[in-house]
């Protein structure tokens, strides 16, 4: 497995002050627009790599979580009044509440019961909302608009506040996977991953590892949700439960490189730019065309390169040759 | 005699129509190294998922410390104290050597660093310092079995099963394994119960010898006795390796 | 509940149990020979229905007689999956076997949206229109001749995985491949088969569907979904198993789409997860 390896610390600096100063050269809403959207694939993506690049399950619906991010945020400002952010971590909550319901009987079992559950779980949570008169059923709902402020997560004049705000976020769950890398819950991840019987004879308690890597990944995707929500101020059934935000999300994360902090990110800013391209090119047909590259893209990266652009690169820069590996003696 | 660490009571399994441990019974000794030999297809495997919580017995008791273990899984069965290798090793992949002690480390110590010195110390003693920061991809068989030993002592076991562990390897390597599992039990203080089908180590090694053949407990007892015993060679050491081993008197 | 209503749900629910049934007769023959879930199973059972429909729609030819060229046709497209693709990841991680037919299925449905368009085509004058009548309540023609036709073919599989040579080298290879190898069965040759046979099923239905369903790019996705859960109830890799699974769950679905038609999916969901609960190998299943 690819491990991540930081970038000089210089050129880490660069990037992040270019990125700071971006929205400050260029002012134009589109390209903000097209940033916003990098980030929040590259957080989600990142987050996906929790329960799919570190513990290896695949996960193929999370955008169960992002639309329950994103209905959660929006009922709790339109019935209660909430701060978003408030109805962000309530998402959250709720996010993780049904990775568990979910999770708890797939884990005990094999690895493609659970990719066809989260499967099923995304169509059939978009059916219940579709049929929910109070959340507003195809219609969807119109977000409460506030006056602008931080606290309310709604800004009306520049989309620049916006970019920050998913920066930030984007900073906090690269912060996050970096941690969990090193800690504890990481290597039983890994272990789990790369083989879950030997993981079993270590200590592990593989279902409930399973169960904390799936929780966190949703509860960062349905942070994407709720952020969303307050970005485009309209949700709906068919645009936040979309089959091709998961499919997305999956391939940002796999493109760029399962299980390594820089893959996401790269991920991201790879498909964003096709995505975007192909839509401003080809305008309302490219809709489908675009997905069937993504297709076709996850069929090629299965058959040639499943650990994505990262350990491609990887595989170039490192000079191929044979170790001579002696071995020890009686140690000394 | 002290309380027995492990007792296995009357152990059975069975795969549809193949009963593949019948009726097992032993007991395992604190401080003991036993070895389990006989026939491929003997059982020999099969009696250790049993015992690690990977098969559930069809029959029988498995009694750890006196505590009844049985039908435990595999990962509550760990951190009672039992440790394992595996026939086929099993090392994980894409991880270096350090790593992989690291996962077993963390068991007994969450606290990754005080896991990291932990792991350290295990991998000085089995000699893999020099290897640590490799991927276990790379290493030869003899490397990766003794990264997969070294991952299962950093759990911190008072029982290790060895799965073949010598298999594969040639003398200087399998001498190398000897001394392991020798040092294992002296600095450690572990108790090692090893499945073995190479008799040039485990007769030298073993305090007691346990005989399977056909999932049926056939003899028991010193090396000594068990080279003379005319069941297991008929069953299974041949009349030309008593005597050869007999000659060679063992050591 | 009248006798009359009970009739009608209970027929109607075999009727589509059958088609289920051989749909996830597909599906569990290539899970049970390659311990590989086709996730593009849905898509393939699309192209055999927009191949029913163009048959009828530019060549006048009804989905009754395309039934015979749906079979072939997609069993191809079988056997080309195998060979262009599934060949490459047989040893890969499960991680790059699933992304695999994953990819594979949305590139296939958005393929046809891109060709077909989003639309919804149907077949509006297939030759076996009109009713039928069974036990007094009366029912369309076509589902009754498309469950007739299920079962025509999933007997046909049935009897060539355990009457026949070919068939019980199916059966070895996927109960052990490496055994079944050293016995000297091609098991290169077992794998195209079982993605032809298991693609050729879905063909045949597909083109049995288009008789009274409705066609387009998205249909795949429903009818994947039930099958996941048809071979999950049924037993990963038992043909009997999918069989019995698809006329539970038809039952299940109408059923339930009597009591709650908008979330009568939710209801087979819930089935699914209960199978995963609390009887993971399903009614026949292996492990």
């Amino acid at each position: 497995m690819v491990r991540g390896r930081l970038l000089p610390a210089a050129g880490l600096g660069v990037l992040l002050v270019g990125l700071i100063f971006f929205p400050l050269v260029v002012t134009l809403p589109y390209p903000q627009h097209v940033m916003i959207l990098i980030f929040l694939y590259a957080m989600m993506g990142l987050a996906w790599n929790i329960i799919g690049g570190y513990a290896g399950q695949v996960s193929l619906g999370d955008a169960t979580y992002f639309g329950i991010g994103a209905y959660t945020t929006v009922i709790l400002l339109r019935d209660l009044g909430l701060s978003p952010w408030v109805g962000m971590l309530v998402g959250a909550v709720n996010a993780v509440v049904v990775s568990v319901i979910l999770g708890y009987p797939c884990f005990r079992v094999r690895g493609h019961y659970f990719a066809i559950a989260t499967i099923a779980l995304n169509e059939i949570v978009a059916t219940i909302f579709t049929n929910w008169e109070y959340v507003g059923g195809a219609v969807g709902i119109y977000v409460p608009i506030l006056p602008e402020s931080f606290i309310n997560l709604q800004f009306h004049r520049s989309k620049a506040p916006y970019y920050y705000i998913a920066l930030g976020m984007l900073i906090g769950v690269i912060l996050l996977n970096v941690w969990v890398g090193r800690s504890r819950l990481g290597y039983y991840f890994r272990a789990i991953r790369a083989d879950q019987d030997a993981a079993r004879s270590l200590g592990i308690d593989i279902t409930r590892y399973k169960m904390i890597a799936y929780a966190m990944t949703a509860a960062l995707t349905s942070l994407g949700g709720s952020f969303y929500s307050m970005y485009v101020l309209y949700i709906d059934p068919t645009s936040v439960f979309a089959f091709s935000i998961s499919l997305l999300v999956v391939l940002v994360a796999v493109l760029g490189g399962v299980g390594t902090v820089a893959g996401p990110i790269i991920g991201s800013v790879i498909l964003i730019s096709l995505s975007e391209g192909t839509r401003v090119l080809l305008g309302g047909t490219g809709r489908a065309l675009d997905v069937a590259i993504y297709g076709l893209l996850v069929m090629a990266i299965s058959v040639l390169q499943p650990y994505g652009i990262v350990a491609w690169v990887r595989s170039l820069r490192r000079p191929r040759k044979p170790r001579e590996v002696k071995v020890a003696g009686p140690a000394a | 005699m002290p309380d027995p660490l492990l007792e296995v009571e009357g152990l059975s399994k069975r795969f549809g129509g193949l009963l593949a441990n019948q009726d097992v019974t032993f007991a395992i000794y604190p401080g003991e190294v036993v070895g389990l030999i006989g026939p491929n297809g003997a059982g020999k495997t099969t009696l250790f998922n049993c015992i690690t919580g990977f098969y559930r017995p069809d029959g029988g008791r498995v009694r750890f410390e006196g505590v009844d273990i049985t039908g435990w899984p595999p990962d509550k069965i760990c951190r009672a104290g039992i440790a394992r290798t595996f026939q086929v090793v099993r090392v994980f992949r894409g991880l270096t050597a350090f790593e992989n002690v690291m996962v077993g480390a963390l068991l007994r110590h969450p606290n990754p660093s005080r896991a990291a010195e932990v792991a350290r110390k295990i991998l000085d003693l089995t000699g893999l310092s020099a290897h640590a920061d490799e991927l276990v991809d790379g290493l030869p068989i003899a490397l990766k079995k003794r990264v997969e030993m070294a991952r299962s002592l950093a759990t911190g076991p008072k029982l290790l099963l060895l799965d073949e562990v010598m298999a594969g390897l040639n003398p200087r390597e399998r001498q190398a394994a000897v001394e392991l599992v020798r040092r294992v039990r002296s600095e450690l203080g572990v108790t090692v119960l090893m499945v073995e089908h190479v008799m040039e180590v485990v007769m030298p090694l073993s305090d007691r010898v346990i005989v399977l053949d056909f999932g049926v407990k056939i003899a028991e007892g010193r090396p000594q006795e068990i080279i003379n015993n005319p069941e297991v060679i008929k069953a299974y050491l041949g009349e030309r390796y008593a005597a050869r081993f007999g000659r060679l008197g063992g050591v | 509940m009248t006798a009359e209503l009970l009739v009608q749900v209970v027929v109607s629910g075999l009727l589509i149990g059958f088609v289920f049934a051989l749909i996830s007769v597909g599906l569990t023959l290539i899970f049970g020979v390659m311990d590989i879930v086709n996730f593009a199973h849905g898509e393939f059972l699309m192209l055999a229905m927009f191949a029913a429909f163009w048959l009828y729609a530019l060549f006048g030819v009804d989905p009754v007689f395309s039934v015979l060229v749906c079979g072939p046709l997609l069993f191809t497209v079988g056997v080309l999956t195998h060979k262009i693709l599934i060949r490459h990841i047989l040893n890969a991680p499960m991680l790059a076997q699933i992304f695999c037919t994953f990819g594979l299925s949305v590139f296939l449905k958005s393929l046809a949206q891109f060709l077909w368009g989003p639309n919804f085509r149907s077949i509006t004058e297939p030759l076996l229109g009109g009713r039928v009548e069974i036990f007094g309540v009366f029912f369309g023609l076509p589902q009754v001749a498309a469950a007739l036709g299920a079962v025509l073919a999933t007997g046909a599989v049935y009897l060539l995985i355990y009457r026949t040579e070919l068939g019980r080298a199916l059966q070895a290879t996927s109960e052990d491949k490496e055994t079944a190898a050293l016995m000297g069965i091609d098991t290169e040759k077992m794998f195209t088969l079982a993605w032809g046979i298991g693609a050729a099923c879905v063909g045949v239905a597909g083109a049995l569907l288009s008789m009274f369903y409705y066609i387009y790019p998205e249909v795949g996705a429903v009818f994947a979904l039930t099958s996941y859960v048809v071979v999950a109830l049924g037993g990963f890799g038992s043909v009997t198993g999918a069989l019995i699974g698809g006329l539970i769950i038809g039952l299940v679905q109408v059923v339930a789409g009597f009591i709650t038609p908008a979330f009568k999916m939710v209801v087979v969901y819930l089935v699914y997860m209960g199978v995963i609960l609390w009887r993971p190998q399903g009614l026949f299943g292996r492990w």
